[in-house]
């Protein structure tokens, strides 16, 4: 199935389309085409289809499992600029393999996130064109739209193609079908020493900018529920941070999970090698002990003497309708630490092992979103309206799966066009 | 300019809903939205109990949580104190509902022809209604009101928007009392200007002992009531609407 003769010496797979990737591809247009479906459903009907409802006396929750993956996808996108800008900045030669990975991963995950977003407004195209004309940042929202979107996406975006550079630059002297992307995105770049001198010194200026760009942007979401005085069990200052820490586990646990797919598929043992998993699980076990230590603080205060509101809230979480979510996901996160702390100490590090650690903390973090966002809505009524009950619709289901497949399918499309691993500084073509 | 308030005298208020039932048709809300709400409440053990009600409108705070975080500008507060939703430039993100702690916010999960009970695309309901404006189409309720002159008044306009109580903007501007006051049979929702000391609410709060909603969050709901308590965390309700669309 390889197409062109030269595409073969191309690095990393790029333009080698094999018979799996047909079949993947077809699946997730599948899933894809069933997430559109859906969503022409609500378009056309109203989100009446979904299982959302209003506070109060129809006793629902009118946000749902679309801000839940709107908070988890912006959250995902976290790990992967700061491993991308901790290369640069810190001079982590060793990881500079995963850089790319990673800045893709937080273009792909941004995009889910602003569709999502779009899914759950009511008017996406007025949203489309309101959010940026009426923008108000007194509002939690413009932290995860306007800033998040323009901001950080942008920033995002410029890194990546920056650092994508040379790599074109390096791709373009090779005749391939796509070198024209190749001379577009290098745009006169060739990899002289003074141009390598001030790519370096511009991305790291790019990389020190975002960081703090990112540290907002990601604790803005954490604000959407954490400034709400009227929500019992959003109120909270541990809100953003603990955003922010969750923010990283997911990333880091997905960026393992990724890197282990590739190595697997692009057959990048070298380039891809034990070391670079030790740094991620060792990554991801330090903020997956922050994130435990959080919980643990939440649970506390949440049940030892809150106020009866709270106390509700907490009781429909640790024991109530959703207690079996809040207590897998504990138990996915403790084992996951548990995993990952025993190779730390071991100092034997185990691939597999670490694949389901980076999957266990992100089924944990989609888990701990949802308890996040809903029950405040449906049990923390402070008028005596009754409990409320969510059930998420297939439609919302679907939206959501068909913007996983999305995401997934952009990246193995990039890959096919792009070298997802960046060619080592050595790895002159004359 | 004027400085609009609202008491609710709890000790005449006798929890018939006539106030929610003129809400519905004033503003021509639509299925299972119900801007004023008066809940009937049980509070104790049989045969201790206590029934008491509490009509719940939009409290116009005056620190109101969904102004802050509207996105968009689309939820305001205005000069005379009402809080308002512009309908045309709400994009339907429902944060200012998931921000009130009174939950008085509707979203229009449908279509304005599918959300009043009947189907108003449908040619037999047409013949039926003999060509009659659907209620959604008010005139009176299309236009622009207040001093920014912006569409704030009635409700079913569009799918996908957020709508509330609006203090009957549309008839307050032309000097009318909202349609819950009016049409309540025991007097026990009086409205007015608190700027004009002769008025019956300035007169109210001065002399009578009111207490508001959920105070304690800072709120400063613009809505007052006389008699009564705040509903207790003992306290449940009996004969709630059932209306989940």
């Amino acid at each position: 199935m390889a197409t062109r003769l030269e595409s073969k010496t191309l690095p990393y797979g790029v333009g080698h389309l094999t018979v799996a990737w047909y079949v993947v591809t077809a699946f997730l247009l599948a899933i894809l085409a069933l997430g559109l479906y859906a969503y022409s459903r609500q378009l056309g009907e109203g989100e009446i289809v979904t299982g959302m409802r209003d506070i109060g006396t129809m006793g629902g929750a009118p946000w749902g499992i679309y801000i839940a993956f709107v908070v988890y996808f912006v959250g995902v996108s976290f790990a992967g600029i700061t491993i991308a800008g901790m290369v640069r900045l810190l001079n982590l030669e060793h990881l500079r393999p995963i850089a790319r990975m990673a800045e893709l991963l937080t273009v792909i995950t941004l995009v889910l996130g602003a569709f999502s977003i779009l899914a759950d407004v009511g008017q996406p195209l007025r949203a489309l064109i309101n959010l940026p004309r009426y923008a108000r940042p007194m509002s939690p929202f413009f932290g995860t739209f306007t800033l998040v979107i323009a901001g950080y996406l942008f920033a995002s975006l410029v890194y990546l193609y920056l650092a994508g550079r040379r790599d074109a630059a390096i791709m373009a002297r090779q005749d391939t079908r796509f070198g024209w992307l190749y001379r577009l995105w290098a745009a006169g770049y060739t990899d002289t020493p003074e141009e390598r001198e001030r790519h370096r010194r511009t991305t790291f200026w790019l990389a020190l900018g975002i960081l703090p760009l990112l540290l907002t942007a990601h604790s803005t979401l954490g604000f959407v529920f954490g400034l709400q005085a009227g929500r019992p069990g959003w109120f909270s200052a541990l809100q953003a941070p603990a955003f922010v820490v969750l923010a990283g586990v997911s990333g880091t646990g997905l960026m393992i999970v990724i890197a282990a797919i590739l190595r697997r598929a692009l057959g990048a043992t070298r380039e891809l090698s034990i070391g670079v998993f030790r740094w991620l699980s060792n990554f991801l076990m330090v903020l997956t002990a922050a994130y435990l230590y959080f919980m643990v603080v939440e649970w506390l205060v949440s049940v030892y003497a809150a106020p009866s509101a709270e106390a509700r809230v907490a009781a429909a979480v640790f024991r109530g309708d959703y207690a079996w979510i809040y207590w897998l996901s504990a138990v996915a996160l403790v084992a996951s630490f548990v995993i990952l702390f025993v190779q730390y100490a071991a100092r034997n590090h185990n691939l597999a092992l670490a694949v389901i650690a980076g999957l266990l903390v992100n089924l944990a973090a989609i888990g701990k979103r949802y308890e996040i966002v809903i029950p405040s809505q449906t049990h923390g009524t402070l008028l005596p309206y009754g409990e409320g009950l969510y059930r998420p619709s297939w439609v919302e289901y679907s939206v959501i799966l068909g913007l996983i497949a999305l995401g997934v399918l952009l990246y193995m499309l990039f890959m096919k066009v792009f070298p997802i691993i960046e060619a080592p500084e050595s790895g002159e073509v004359a | 300019m004027a400085r609009y308030a609202m008491v609710i005298d709890l000790d005449r208020c006798v929890g018939c809903r006539a106030c929610m039932e003129a809400c519905k048709v004033e503003n021509n809300t639509p299925e299972a939205a119900f801007w004023m709400y008066v809940f009937r409440l049980e509070e104790g053990e049989f045969p201790n109990t206590k029934l008491s009600f509490l009509p719940r409108p939009c409290m116009h705070c005056d620190n109101p949580p969904c102004v802050k975080v509207c996105p968009v500008g689309a939820r305001y507060k205005r000069v005379d104190g009402l809080v308002a939703t512009d309908w045309d430039r709400c994009i339907g993100c429902r944060f200012c509902e998931v921000s009130c702690p009174y939950g008085v916010n509707y979203f229009n999960w449908k279509s304005p022809k599918m959300n009043y009970y009947l189907e108003w695309g449908d040619p037999t309901v047409q013949q039926a209604t003999n060509g009659a404006i659907p209620p959604y189409k008010n005139p009176d309720l299309d236009r622009a009101y207040g001093p920014e002159q912006r569409r704030i008044a009635g409700s079913g306009h569009l799918k996908g928007i957020i709508e509330k109580c609006t203090f009957c903007a549309h008839r307050v501007e032309v000097g009318l009392d909202p349609a819950c006051v009016v049409n309540c049979p025991a007097f026990a929702l009086i409205f007015g200007d608190l700027d004009d000391p002769e008025s019956e609410v300035s007169r109210l709060i001065r002399e009578k002992r009111t207490w508001r909603l959920l105070e304690e969050h800072g709120t400063e709901p613009r809505v007052y009531y006389v008699g009564g308590a705040p509903p207790s965390t003992e306290a449940h309700q009996i004969e709630a609407v059932k209306a989940r669309v």
